[in-house]
């Protein structure tokens, strides 16, 4: 069984939210049992009251829960801004609630009783997922805390740049000299750490300030 | 032995068709022999409403309109009187039959319309109780089986590791025991759901549970062009039972019948509903059908939970069938019918010799 083991995943963790504390204390040993970090809640409000670590995660969520159900709950976390892959399971899942939980962006929807290897098959997804989108929002970090370097001529300078003006043009336009936009390029490219102007094109576009 | 066909216009064999032919001729004899100022022949309303007792619709009117008919014709028949006053008496007759012919179809479509409503009721009550009862069983059910997977699955890790985590292992192991013992709590708690509604045991004349159990399905045998006919032995002993349970039992079957009549959709639409004394003396109800039959190798499944041939069938109702008709100390089984069509018979203690 040691095959089904979720690789590469050392460092992240699986967030678990049943209300029944038998199925809860099950899944956390199955998954320990792989050598998985795991955190379970009873509540989905006692999961938000949580500080929880800040590592690639996915939610395994009980659809239906007292108080809130898993789809609310799913919404409630895309208004927060939490963006965390979810694995559903249900001890009824009927069509309808299936279609609209994966086109929330479900990663899985899994009626109990399942197979242990479909929900670690999904929980390697989610978690691979979740560390494709948290290495994107890194690098959108950092280029973001360097843009914010820039002073606001070299930003001025920055936007025709990647426009593909030549210096000629973008000088005429801002009524300053070709030699101020030549220096303000270079400082631009220096302080944005682009090799090239395409990798300046590339962070621009990640940046959204084309 | 008695016989009777719904495909006719008659539908019940007792004395009552004789006693109402026999007024209608008294009446007829007594118009036709008295003066015409004297109404006699108003009196046939009592034979109208008489006929409602064992005619459906058709024979209702047709027995109206015989009224009528040996209204005009003792009428014309009798020679003494004034006419004038005899032809005024014959024309109210003829009204007070036509107005109480007129009620008592009235009567018959609202009898008609409760049968309906009934037949409706208990098939809906046979499909969502179980569909209900089964999908909150399974909800109940899964919770811990997800559990003792999960918690089964883990173990055999722990097991595996080098070296083998013992201690993860056994607590497994324990949380396995504990979550079967949860699953079993909940099949003991559907029985004592079961037990908490006590069957109502009364002396009933299973020919009687038959025959409302056939009104009840009246509707589905018409609309699927069945010719059905009951044997119903007279002299049947009494049985112990709950009359709803029987019911149920003979409502499951007939309608499987009906269903495997219509699945089969043959030119050979036969059901036959019999009682008899069996030879071991209890009471032996027979369930004949020519529908599609039951392969002779599945007939020993047939009444396993979750066994169906039907699609979207749960394949409870026959299990449940040989629930109620154990539980009253009887047998059911099923056997082919020749040429075509299945035979599900059960026999009850008579008497109630092993009912509870």
């Amino acid at each position: 069984m040691n095959q089904s083991a979720v690789v590469g995943a050392e460092d992240a963790i699986v967030f678990i939210i049943d209300d029944d504390s038998s199925v809860r204390r099950a899944l956390e040993d199955l998954l320990e049992s792989v050598k998985l970090r795991v955190l379970s809640f009873a509540s989905t409000q006692e999961f938000l009251r949580s500080s929880r670590p800040d590592a690639p995660a996915c939610l395994v969520l009980d659809i239906r829960m007292p108080g809130q159900s898993g789809l609310d709950f799913q919404r409630e976390l895309a208004s927060v801004n939490l963006h965390l892959p979810i694995i559903f399971i249900t001890g009824h899942g009927d069509i309808p609630m299936t279609v609209q939980a994966m086109k929330s962006g479900a990663i899985e929807f899994l009626t109990k009783p399942f197979r242990e290897q479909d929900l670690l098959d999904a929980i390697q997804l989610g978690i691979e997922k979740d560390r494709a989108r948290r290495q994107d929002a890194t690098i959108i970090a950092e280029l973001r805390r360097r843009f914010a370097e820039l002073s606001p001529g070299e930003r001025k300078v920055m936007t025709p740049v990647v426009g593909g003006r030549l210096n000629k043009q973008i000088a005429a336009e801002l009524g300053v000299s070709e030699i101020t936009v030549k220096v303000r390029r270079a400082h631009v490219l220096q302080k944005m750490q682009a090799q090239a102007l395409a990798d300046l094109i590339k962070m621009a576009q990640a940046l959204k300030v084309s | 032995m008695k016989t009777r066909s719904y495909a006719s216009a008659f539908a019940a064999p007792s004395f009552l068709p004789l006693a109402t032919i026999a007024l209608a001729f008294g009446i007829f004899i007594v118009d036709t022999v008295t003066d015409l100022e004297i109404a006699v022949a108003a009196l046939y309303v009592t034979v109208v409403l008489m006929s409602v007792g064992f005619c459906r619709r058709r024979g209702v009117i047709f027995v109206s309109s015989t009224c009528i008919v040996l209204t005009i014709l003792s009428y014309l028949l009798t020679s003494t009187g004034a006419p004038r006053a005899g032809l005024i008496n014959c024309a109210i007759s003829l009204v007070a039959i036509a107005a109480t012919t007129f009620l008592a179809l009235k009567i018959k479509s609202a009898e008609t319309a409760v049968y309906e409503a009934r037949a409706q009721l208990a098939h809906m009550a046979r499909v969502t109780t179980l569909g209900e009862l089964a999908a909150s069983i399974a909800h109940e059910v899964s919770q811990p089986l997800t559990a003792i997977t999960a918690s089964a699955s883990a173990c055999s890790r722990w097991v595996a590791e080098q070296p083998p985590n013992i201690e993860k292992a056994r607590q497994a192991l324990d949380r396995i025991a504990k979550d079967a013992n949860r699953a079993g709590e909940v099949i003991g708690r559907v029985r004592s759901l079961i037990k908490k509604t006590p069957p109502q045991m009364e002396w009933l004349n299973i020919n009687e549970a038959i025959r409302d159990v056939v009104a009840m399905t009246a509707n589905e045998i018409e609309q699927n062009r069945i010719s059905f006919h009951t044997k119903l032995t007279g002299d049947i002993p009494p049985v112990l039972g709950d009359r709803i349970q029987l019911q149920q039992v003979m409502l499951n079957l007939i309608i499987n019948a009906i269903e495997a009549i219509a699945a089969a959709n043959g030119a050979v639409r036969n059901l036959l509903v019999s009682s008899a004394i069996s030879e071991s003396g209890g009471i032996l109800v027979s369930i004949h059908d020519t529908g599609v039959g039951v392969e002779p190798d599945k007939l020993d499944q047939l009444f396993d939970a979750f066994y169906t041939t039907k699609v979207g069938g749960m394949g409870m109702g026959l299990a449940i069938c040989r629930a109620i008709i154990e539980a009253h100390g009887g047998r059911i089984w099923a056997k082919q019918n020749i040429p075509c069509g299945a035979i599900f018979q059960f026999i009850l203690p008579a008497g109630g010799r092993g009912a509870q």
